[in-house]
């Protein structure tokens, strides 16, 4: 059973990152290569407070978001003026050097080594420490992110995005700032995507680097790719499919030392199945031109 | 101290620049981003290793093969990746995804083939030549004056020649070309052709220095693609120029700090070149909608 919850719990971190993205990608049109960087940023901030500064749970996660947002503007406040595929370049540039800096900085991040024993969440007495209340808990969180996405969506900001994303000329036209709401939607973006690395954080109670690498940032956008983007479910489907996929693998009963390429094969395929074939993913509502 | 780390910076900028033209070559004529030049770079040496170590061919003719195939690769990769996609009038970020996709699959292919663990093609002490206070090895040697060679003949080749000429053509403008009765299609494949062969020289000569495991082809491509972005859009010296100065800002930075901090400094560098000077050093200012870069 706890296996079952723990894939739930993977689903639930994941469906936030992925939704993250999607604002970026769907609502934006902004192909972003360092969500990954925000999800690790959220992750060590929380833990550094909570485990170097005495912080509490809350506070901590909501001093996460706040560092994340502020980082967020580094790289859109720049890389908001290229377009095209520099401005994919720059977002990866940064992925980069965020992670050189959480591998590299051993007196702030243990670098490599990683930071053991992160406590989990504890509110007043109650302590979230079973996989099963921690799947409660970030079902709670990711409904909560899942509304306010919604809520987002329909918003005159989304509306304004899907203006921006669809004709930016005949936005501007209309008197929209456009860089204003792309480095909005950055912000935006950032902060939940920092949610996830919270709860990354107090469910693994182990952190490291690895953990938010160039890789990572591809798969979260090849999750968004295969599900779709630019609406809520394109983004929740394309999790449910890319975290149970290795599953699927494991009962087939293919060998470890195979299954992990013949995933990344797998998913490797199916983006250029979906790009060429069904450019608006299994589920999602804007279609990639 | 700092003339041996130059002198290494050297070779590295030479891969670098070799891998920059070869990159340049795909993106300047077709406007694709060619992340799959990585999974080339990788694929290669993989294969040089399967000939050269596995089945024993002689050194020059297992290089030989693996020219021509990873040639042959590269244009069939565009026609079965690409072309279709250009056809359907994908936009240049369907390309550089689908790009993205085919190179994870490339990689974890020969990943599962050959295994994860690094692999030494060249075993034995390796003859070192003293020029003064630098010390090279002989596959260093044998980087710096391949690319001597064949860097400078092939930008003569794409001043002088027809190809060559198509292919500037292409880069500068693509719908006046078919206006001449030019095929697009065939300039492509010489593109992906040249521009293959010279990733499979980078990665032969680098894999022969230091070896080679599964995931080199992103880390290369990526310094390469930095190389082109110093260097500058619009023509051919500048991603040699660029890759070259690339591999030796990096042994500086070696020397001032530590090898560590390397990849950060190296992608701060592209994201100011991107910021304050997008043509890169040797291009010049351009509207958008004249490169579609």
């Amino acid at each position: 059973m706890n296996y079952l919850f723990h894939l739930l719990v993977m689903i639930n971190i994941y469906a936030i990152l992925a939704l993250s993205l999607n604002l970026l990608v769907g609502y934006s049109g902004l192909m972003s290569m360092c969500q990954a960087s925000f999800y690790g940023l959220g992750a060590y901030i929380s833990t550094l407070l909570i485990m170097k500064a005495g912080f509490g749970f809350i506070p901590a996660f909501f001093l996460a978001i706040i560092g994340s947002v502020l980082l967020s503007y580094l790289i859109s406040f720049p890389s908001l003026r290229l377009r095209g595929d520099y401005f994919v370049l720059a977002t990866l540039g940064f992925q980069i050097i965020t992670f050189a800096i959480l591998y590299n900085w051993v007196g702030l991040t243990r670098g490599p080594y990683g930071i053991p024993g992160i406590p989990s969440p504890r509110f007043f007495t109650f302590s979230v420490d079973t996989v099963f209340s921690y799947f409660i808990f970030t079902l709670f969180i990711a409904a909560c992110c899942a509304l306010l996405f919604y809520w987002i969506g329909n918003s005159p900001f989304g509306r304004s995005l899907k203006a921006i994303r669809e004709d930016e000329i005949a936005a501007a036209a209309l008197g929209k700032n456009i860089v204003r709401f792309k480095i909005t939607a950055f912000a935006v973006s950032a902060g939940f995507a920092a949610i996830s690395g919270v709860l990354f954080a107090g469910y693994m109670r182990y952190i490291d680097p690895t953990s938010f690498t160039l890789n990572e940032s591809i798969f979260i956008l090849s999750i968004i790719i295969i599900g779709g983007t630019g609406n809520l479910s394109g983004p929740v489907v394309g999790t449910i499919l890319m975290i149970l996929l290795p599953e699927i693998l494991r009962f087939l009963k293919i060998p470890d030392s195979v299954a992990a390429n013949l995933r990344q094969i797998i998913y490797g395929l199916l983006i250029i199945i979906i790009m060429r074939y069904l450019p608006q993913g299994i589920s999602g509502e804007y279609k990639f031109e | 101290m700092l003339a041996q780390l130059l002198a290494n910076g050297l070779v590295t900028g030479c891969s670098y620049s070799l891998l920059a033209l070869g990159f340049a070559l795909i993106y300047f004529t077709t406007r694709t981003f060619h992340f799959a030049h990585g999974a080339v770079y990788t694929l290669s040496v993989y294969l040089l290793y399967t000939f050269f170590n596995l089945w024993k061919f002689p050194l020059w003719v297992a290089i030989l093969i693996v020219l021509v195939i990873s040639a042959i690769f590269g244009v069939l990769m565009d026609e079965t990746l690409y072309v279709p996609l250009v056809k359907k009038g994908s936009s240049q970020l369907i390309q550089m995804l689908s790009s993205l996709g085919f190179y994870i699959i490339i990689i974890n292919f020969i990943a599962m083939l050959y295994g994860n663990e690094t692999k030494v093609l060249l075993t034995g002490v390796q003859p070192t030549y003293h020029f003064g206070s630098i010390i090279y090895t002989r596959t260093q040697l044998l980087i710096l004056i391949t690319t001597a060679v064949l860097v400078p003949s092939f930008l003569l080749f794409l001043k002088k020649s027809k190809v060559g000429m198509m292919i500037r053509a292409m880069r500068d403008n693509p719908i006046l070309l078919q206006s001449l009765g030019v095929s697009p299609r065939q300039v492509r494949w010489f593109a992906f052709a040249f521009g293959s062969v010279l990733a499979a020289v980078a990665s032969s000569l680098n894999g022969l220095d230091v070896g080679i495991d599964p995931n080199i082809g992103m880390p290369a491509l990526l310094n390469g693609v930095v190389g082109v972005i110093i260097g500058g859009v619009g023509f051919f010296e500048g991603p040699v120029l660029g890759g070259l100065l690339l591999g030796l800002l990096q042994s500086l930075i070696i020397w001032k700090t530590s090898a560590r901090w390397q990849e950060m400094v190296t992608f701060i560098i592209l994201i100011l070149f991107l910021l304050f000077r997008p043509q890169g050093l040797l291009g010049y200012k351009r509207r958008t909608e004249e490169t579609g870069l």
